[in-house]
């Protein structure tokens, strides 16, 4: 019992420098800044493509999402030879559950907006963290259905902006919005503003940009 | 109002960087990876450079 206790009693393990300043440092922030913009490309290309012009998704004069019907059940069929294109069952259920109930036609719309503001957000910095995230999520499940392409790619280099969610908005609107709004753990100036009703000098100081 | 102004502002500026990356997608796609580029990262520098100047100037 008192090994457990001593290997586990309450201790901070410190990231190396060279963690911090890639994932934390300001400095970085231009490198950071390229890679949301490859990603935040490569996902407005991919909604906006869904959205507007003739092969969109939605607001179609027929059903919406027919497109969407076709890959799920591209995705979910078993062939007579080989492998099929999802792995895992319980997903395959998951697809055909959907595909039986017609989820595909309002399920087209979360997946054209969701790529789209994914884009946007990355592309701005704003919220880049929780952006790259929706972004990652995306990719994992488009690789569950079997469809790989540039997915790997795009989910690693989301994976890396998630953990750099400090500096990877830097140069974009999270420079403004993350000393603002603040973290669940760390309230920003506007919430501190709110909650003691007025804008004491420490709250009107933290409403200047974070500095490195 | 000074504060207003500054703060639209710098609104209008990120909303033109989403207008100019969403035009760029529609219009050049997946064509030119290199040309796409430069339009929105020249839209991001100017909008930031924005920020940065409302921010010095009449925020702090």
């Amino acid at each position: 019992m008192a090994i457990l206790q001593k290997a586990f009693q309450p201790r901070e393990l410190r990231d190396p420098g060279t963690f911090r300043l890639i994932f934390g440092n300001t400095v970085l922030a231009p490198l950071w800044l390229l890679a949301r913009l490859y990603l935040g490309y490569q996902w407005l290309l991919a909604g906006s493509h869904k959205v507007w012009g003739s092969g969109r998704w939605i607001a179609v004069p027929g059903p919406d999402g027919l497109p969407l019907k076709a890959f799920w059940e591209n995705a979910t069929g078993i062939p007579a030879q080989g492998r099929p294109a999802i792995t895992y069952d319980w997903y395959r259920h998951f697809l055909t559950f959907m595909t039986n109930h017609a989820w595909y036609h309002w399920f087209a719309w979360v997946i054209a907006l969701g790529e789209t503001a994914v884009g946007v957000l990355l592309i701005v910095g704003a919220f880049t963290g929780l952006a790259a995230l929706g972004g990652a999520f995306l990719n994992f499940n488009f690789l569950l259905a079997g469809s790989a392409s540039i997915n790997p790619v795009l989910f690693v280099i989301a994976l890396l902006i998630a953990f750099g969610w400090k500096t990877a908005g830097w140069i974009g609107l999270d420079r403004w919005l993350l000393p603002a709004l603040g973290t669940p753990w760390q309230p920003g100036s506007i919430f501190e503003g709110v909650r003691t009703g007025r804008h004491t000098p420490a709250t009107r100081a933290r409403r200047r940009p974070l500095t490195a | 109002m000074k504060r207003t102004v500054a703060l639209l502002a710098g609104i209008a500026a990120w909303a033109a960087v989403a207008s100019v990356a969403l035009l760029v997608a529609l219009n050049i796609g997946d064509r030119n990876q290199v040309l796409m580029f430069l339009p929105v990262l020249a839209a991001v520098a100017v909008a930031w450079a924005i920020g940065e100047l409302v921010t010095n100037h009449v925020f702090n």
